[in-house]
């Protein structure tokens, strides 16, 4: 599938990708926050009191301002906030990109099914979209954690996928209807390529590019979902994540006495969602403007 | 060309400038009403205020029972007996005297102060029999499993009543006579409506009282949902210049003003400004270093009559082995939980009855874990593990003493032990009790027990515990725990082993249910405290709840308009602090 | 043929709410626990529970409380909320004034200036004050709303001490004689810095989705034309283009008010601010169903309903668009 012409569309999109200067910052910071993460995998190498989770450095009983054993400084009960930090970033990109991938999946293979088959197909798979995207997402999380007694990290990722399609795949549908005109699709069809063939190799590769800029935006929304339900004592309490430092910080009663604290999460979640923000915004302008037809999720 | 240039730099000008005007302009405008309205604020402050963590539910006394409606209704409707804030003994207060106790009759007689209603009706032994009336009729939740007791109510006149009940009861002082006592006037037709409803409860609790009237120190002036309360001092109320408890009464303090702030925060920052004189929640102790700088504020650390606790679910394995909950309540490390959790701001907890409750708290039951190094915890945990047959491939003592990681362990028919669950609140609802649980994980880890701590949201943590019993292990807690230890029997008497009885564990023990009944009709509180005692002793051996801590309750309040708070277990907040705080000359 | 297309939306609508109204009734139902479960008193006995369940009609067969449930929709009854022991109308009717207050307030002030922003930056693409204004509004957009909150209430509440902390109202200034203005300026004096902090989130999608629109307006052919007839390009720009481009703002608008009952749960929690979000989170999670459902409800219905409008808006608004 990958012949020529996808490469050279890649190389030239890069090319004015790269002249942008929002999406030469949106790629530096993501830069910066990839290196936490990857570094994040390091921290064994310093010993157990730089566990994020449970390191606790046995000389320190309350929350203590940075120093050079805790670049950051560390929690009320000893844990190192800069290895949160990094933790944090690890959980932000598995977050942010899986559970954005899951639902530009869903979106895109629902929009382009009912914009292809339209019919009954279509009207329920609109209206089921519909109802979701009526629904208020931060309370149905609410009801659903009380369902599940508690999250875990994989199922606020999926339960942020099934909540964050219907807007993807509305596009893709309109996208996949104005496709279906098209001549090379009729002439597939006559030649007797099957439903599936023709949305898979067919429309596929055309919608792909408008829901590749659609799982930057997802990104963003997913990371800032997880980062307010875990503020708010949803999350998985087993796994640090920014959201749950400030969590960690607000109901320890921290909030206003310790800044090392409150804010190293709070800059992070809005630097790499706006980072990915910078991204969307750039690929944007690489694609057509005109595709873009919803503004922000 | 150059015009047009011109022309455009005109025009960005000119819209700068407007912008900037018009920026100008509401900054001016809202900073000098803030200015204005600062200046306001000074000028009248004789409210005492108070900041709530949440809005009262109902001022309907029969609905609000939650702890921020109690806040507001224990200033208006009174009891006829009382704690002692010190002594915490029951002492009178809308009862003229204690009673007169005739054993063989079962006759409790009681002569009332004369009281008025805040209405400016006078308070009679009418009244309490209507009470006595709406707690049968509607049987009210919490108060009628405890009224049951009472054959019937006499009013000989207005200002006796007399009480005669079926059997002898050990609690009818504490749990019977702490009944607010309600007005028949403003009640009557009420209650006369809700009984002739399909759900008569539920009307009762539904029926919207604008104005509560009671005898206690305060009224309510007028509620602006969302906003404010407002209490004004009861000019009827009893015990204004007399001398109650220790405490020469008032109240001395004219309006109170109650507020709610969203999260304990921002209340915290609205106490060190001074926008509330005092905040009536419990404070975490992050608060505690930067509040102790402040000279305006006064930090008040009490104990609290609360029981927070790691429970084993008796019904099925593991835990229906003594030896393993023994073990585990030999390895759990309370001064640890202690000092980083409650950044010592508490007590480590031996018994199921908190020290604070010094009268029936038994200070000698087994400790297990107390004073022991975590070598000598490891190795007794070891020992009575493997004297009940335990084994490991690898144990988590070397021949020589040393701790190491051990293999998993094996029961006693030389299986794997399944893995099990330990059920905390979520860190939201309860910071400490989430941390204690994974702390108790790690140290059971290091005994090669397969632990796995895990919060659940509350409803569905008590709908499984409570409800279900589908469980091994929890981690839970009571806030505000009677001063009467009856509660011993509602948690492990085994009758009370039902979905939704309080019994979680499922601890069934014949003998303990005996004396639980037993201690149920012992007027002598001596000859009860020996039983009480006892029933701690054997809980504590058979270890159903491992008691693990009792946070102190931090409480802050300002000290440059009001003082006088009266301290006593659970805090400043309550009814006494009320009556007595004074406003600063 | 426009009157059967609203006709046909309107029976679309029907059907999504009811199928909502269901979904909503078993979801809370079938969550674990209920309105009785949280609470940890050992005064409760089991009887007692038992007892203020049935009084709460809980104890009956899920399918008739379900008839109920529809029965009681239709004729308008939204019953009783467990936890106030108040008609959910009412309370509904008093939280809702405070957040429509808030909101629409905020929505405005953030549409008109993103409006008028945006149109700025895009007349002026690439250029130095484009990047700058895109960035700030990127920053804005993405901030994280209760961090940002809370930062403001102490910035501006505590170090500054201008403004108050929370809540709708000074007690002390109502309580005695004030006069109405003081009342008045009391009120917008507390909601200064909730205002700030939902303008300031909303500002930068508006000025994006402003800049956008405006950007691919300006490509159209009816600018060129306008262009050609040598109209001056400030005609162009306001009257134009801005006009049209404005239209997905006008829409995000109305959408945005719809979900603010939802979304603005965070800020209402910070600021104590009385109104409905806080409410319906509340409710939840004290399985105060009727409460709660009476919400959800009310969020579709507006949704669905704003939804409508801006159809029928976008139909009488833009000449190209036919039904």
């Amino acid at each position: 599938m990958l012949n020529n012409h996808y490469v050279q569309r890649f190389v030239k999109g890069w090319r004015i990708f790269i002249k942008n200067p929002v999406g030469k910052a949106g790629i530096g910071i993501l830069t910066v926050f990839m290196i936490m993460a990857l570094a994040s995998f390091c921290l064994p190498l310093f010993g157990p009191m730089y566990d994020p989770m449970t390191g606790i450095d046995p000389n320190i009983k309350i929350s203590t301002p940075p120093s050079l054993t805790h670049w950051l400084g560390t929690d009320n009960v000893g844990r190192d906030i800069f290895a949160q930090l990094l933790e944090g970033a690890k959980v932000a990109f598995i977050v942010g990109l899986s559970s954005a991938f899951f639902s530009i999946v869903l979106g895109t293979v629902i929009g382009m099914v009912s914009g292809y088959a339209g019919g009954w197909v279509d009207a329920i798979l609109m209206r089921t979209a519909d109802i979701i995207m009526v629904m208020p997402s931060l309370v149905i999380l609410l009801i659903l954690a009380s369902l599940f007694g508690q999250f875990n990290i994989w199922l606020i990722v999926f339960i942020i996928a099934i909540m964050r399609w219907p807007a993807v795949s509305r596009v893709i549908r309109s996208q996949t209807l104005s496709l279906k005109t098209r001549p090379f699709i009729e002439a597939s069809r006559v030649a007797g390529a099957s439903s599936v063939r023709i949305i898979f190799r067919h429309i596929m590769p055309n919608v792909l590019p408008l829901a590749f800029l659609y799982m930057t935006f997802r990104v963003t929304a997913a990371i800032l979902v997880e980062a307010a339900l875990s503020f708010l004592g949803f999350g998985d309490p087993s796994q640090v994540s920014w959201g749950m430092m400030l969590q960690w910080v607000w109901k320890s009663g921290h909030m206003f006495q310790a800044p090392y604290w409150l804010i190293p999460p709070g800059i992070s979640i809005s630097l790499l969602t706006l980072a990915f923000y910078m991204l969307g915004r750039a690929m944007d302008e690489v694609l057509d403007p005109r595709l873009r037809k919803e503004g922000q999720s | 060309m150059r015009s047009n240039i011109r022309k455009r730099v005109c025009r960005s000008l000119k819209q700068t400038e407007l912008i900037t005007r018009f920026a100008l302009t509401a900054v001016v405008i809202v900073l000098a009403s803030a200015l204005f309205l600062s200046c306001q604020k000074t000028k009248e402050d004789r409210f005492l205020k108070i900041g709530l963590p949440e809005e009262p539910r109902s001022l309907n006394l029969w609905l609000g029972t939650d702890a921020n409606s109690r806040k507001i209704l224990t200033q208006i409707y009174q009891p006829l007996y009382n704690r002692h804030p010190e002594t915490l003994e029951i002492i009178p207060w809308l009862a003229a005297d204690d009673p007169i106790i005739d054993e063989t009759a079962l006759t409790y007689t009681i002569k009332l102060r004369k009281a008025k209603w805040s209405d400016g009706t006078d308070f009679t032994s009418d009244d309490v029999l209507f009470t006595k009336q709406v707690i049968f009729d509607f049987q009210i939740p919490r108060y009628y499993s405890k009224w049951k007791i009472i054959e019937k109510v006499e009013a000989p006149d207005a200002q006796t009543v007399v009480f005669h009940l079926k059997k002898p009861s050990a609690i009818f002082m504490s749990r019977v006579m702490n009944a607010p006592i309600i007005s028949r006037k403003q009640w009557e037709s009420v209650t006369r409506e809700a009984l002739t409803k399909e759900k008569p409860l539920r009307s009762l609790q539904d029926h919207v009282v604008e104005n509560p009237v009671g005898t206690g120190p305060f009224t309510l002036a007028e509620y602006k949902k969302g906003a404010y309360i407002h209490m004004k001092k009861n000019p009827h109320f009893f015990g204004t210049g007399l001398t109650i408890g220790g405490h020469l009464l008032g109240p001395y303090v004219n309006d109170i003003l109650f507020r709610v702030y969203g999260t304990s925060d921002v209340a915290i920052l609205a106490l060190k400004k001074g926008d509330i004189d005092y905040y009536w929640w419990d404070i975490q102790p992050g608060y505690i270093s930067d509040l102790k700088e402040q000279d305006n504020v006064d930090l008040y650390f009490n104990k609290k009559s609360a029981l927070y606790y790691l429970g084993f679910n008796l019904r099925k394995p593991p835990f229906n082995d003594v030896a393993l909950r023994r073990a585990i309540a030999t390895v759990v490390d309370k001064e640890f939980i202690l000092s980083r959790i409650l950044q010592n701001y508490g007590t480590a907890m031996h018994s199921i009855i908190p020290s604070g409750n010094h009268f029936w708290h038994n200070p000698n039951v087994e400790t297990y874990s107390h004073g022991k190094s975590k070598e000598e915890r490891m190795t007794s945990a070891v020992k009575i593990l493997r004297d009940a047959g335990y084994s490991w491939e690898t144990p988590p003592l070397t021949p020589d003493g040393k701790l190491t990681v051990p293999s998993d362990i094996l029961l006693p028919d030389g299986t794997q032990m399944d893995k099990f669950v330990i059920l905390t609140p979520p860190a939201d609802y309860d910071p400490k009790r989430a941390f204690a649980g994974t702390m108790i994980q790690e140290w059971l880890r290091e005994l090669g027990l397969p632990a796995f701590s895990r919060p659940m949201a509350f409803n569905s943590l008590l709908d499984t515990v409570k409800g279900k019993h589908e469980f091994d292990a929890f981690v839970l807690g009571y806030g505000k725990l009677n001063l009467d230890p009856d509660y011993l029997r509602a948690f492990f008497y085994s009758k009370n082993d039902k979905p939704r009885g309080w019994n979680m564990s499922g601890y069934s023990n014949p003998k303990f249910d005996q004396i639980a009944d037993m201690q149920r009709v012992l007027v002598d509180t001596e000859e009860r405290k020996k039983l009480i005692l006892e029933m701690q002793r054997m809980i504590l051996d058979d270890v159903p709840y491992l008691p693990l801590y009792n946070p102190h309750i931090i409480e802050a309040a300002l000290n440059e308009n009001f003082r006088g708070w009266v301290a006593k277990v659970d805090g400043i907040g309550n009814i006494w602090s009320m009556c007595v705080v004074k406003p600063v000359e | 043929m426009r009157l059967q297309y609203i006709l046909a939306k309107f029976i679309e609508i029907a059907v999504i709410f009811f199928v909502i109204l269901t979904m909503l009734f078993f979801l809370f139902r079938l969550s674990p626990g209920d309105p009785i479960s949280k609470v940890v008193d050992p005064m409760l006995t089991p009887e007692d529970m038992a007892h203020m369940i049935s009084q709460m009609g809980l104890d009956k067969p899920l399918w008739e409380q379900y008839v109920i449930y529809l029965k009681n929709f239709v004729t308008g009854n939204f019953g009783v909320s467990f936890h106030y022991g108040e008609p959910v109308s009412r309370i509904i009717g008093e939280r809702l004034g405070w957040t429509i207050l808030l909101f629409t307030t905020a929505t405005f002030l953030a549409a008109l200036a993103g409006v008028w922003l945006g149109k700025v930056a895009a007349w002026n693409k690439g250029k130095r004050m484009d990047n700058v204004m895109s960035i700030s509004a990127l920053v804005c957009y993405t901030l994280f709303i209760p961090w940002f909150a809370l930062l403001l209430l102490w910035i501006m509440g505590f170090k500054v001490g201008l403004f108050p902390l929370g809540g709708v109202l000074s007690p002390e200034l109502w309580v005695g004689d004030s006069s109405t203005l003081v009342k008045l300026l009391d009120l917008i004096h507390h909601m200064v810095l909730p205002l700030l902090t939902l303008f300031i989130i909303n500002l930068g999608s508006y000025l994006l989705l402003m800049r956008s629109s405006m950007l691919s307006v300006l490509k159209e052919d009816y600018i060129i034309t306008a262009r050609a007839k040598g109209l001056s390009e400030k005609v162009i720009r306001d009257k134009h283009a801005a006009k049209n481009a404005a239209l997905p703002v006008i829409t995000s608008v109305g959408l945005s008010l719809a979900f603010s009952i939802n979304g603005g749960a965070l800020t209402e929690q910070i600021f104590t601010w009385p109104g409905i979000g806080r409410e319906l989170i509340f409710a939840v999670s004290n399985n105060d169903y009727p409460l709660a459902q009476a919400c959800f409800l009310l969020i579709a219905l507006v949704v669905l309903v704003a939804n409508l409008i801006v159809d029928l808006l976008y139909a009488w608004l833009d000449p190209r668009i036919t039904y």
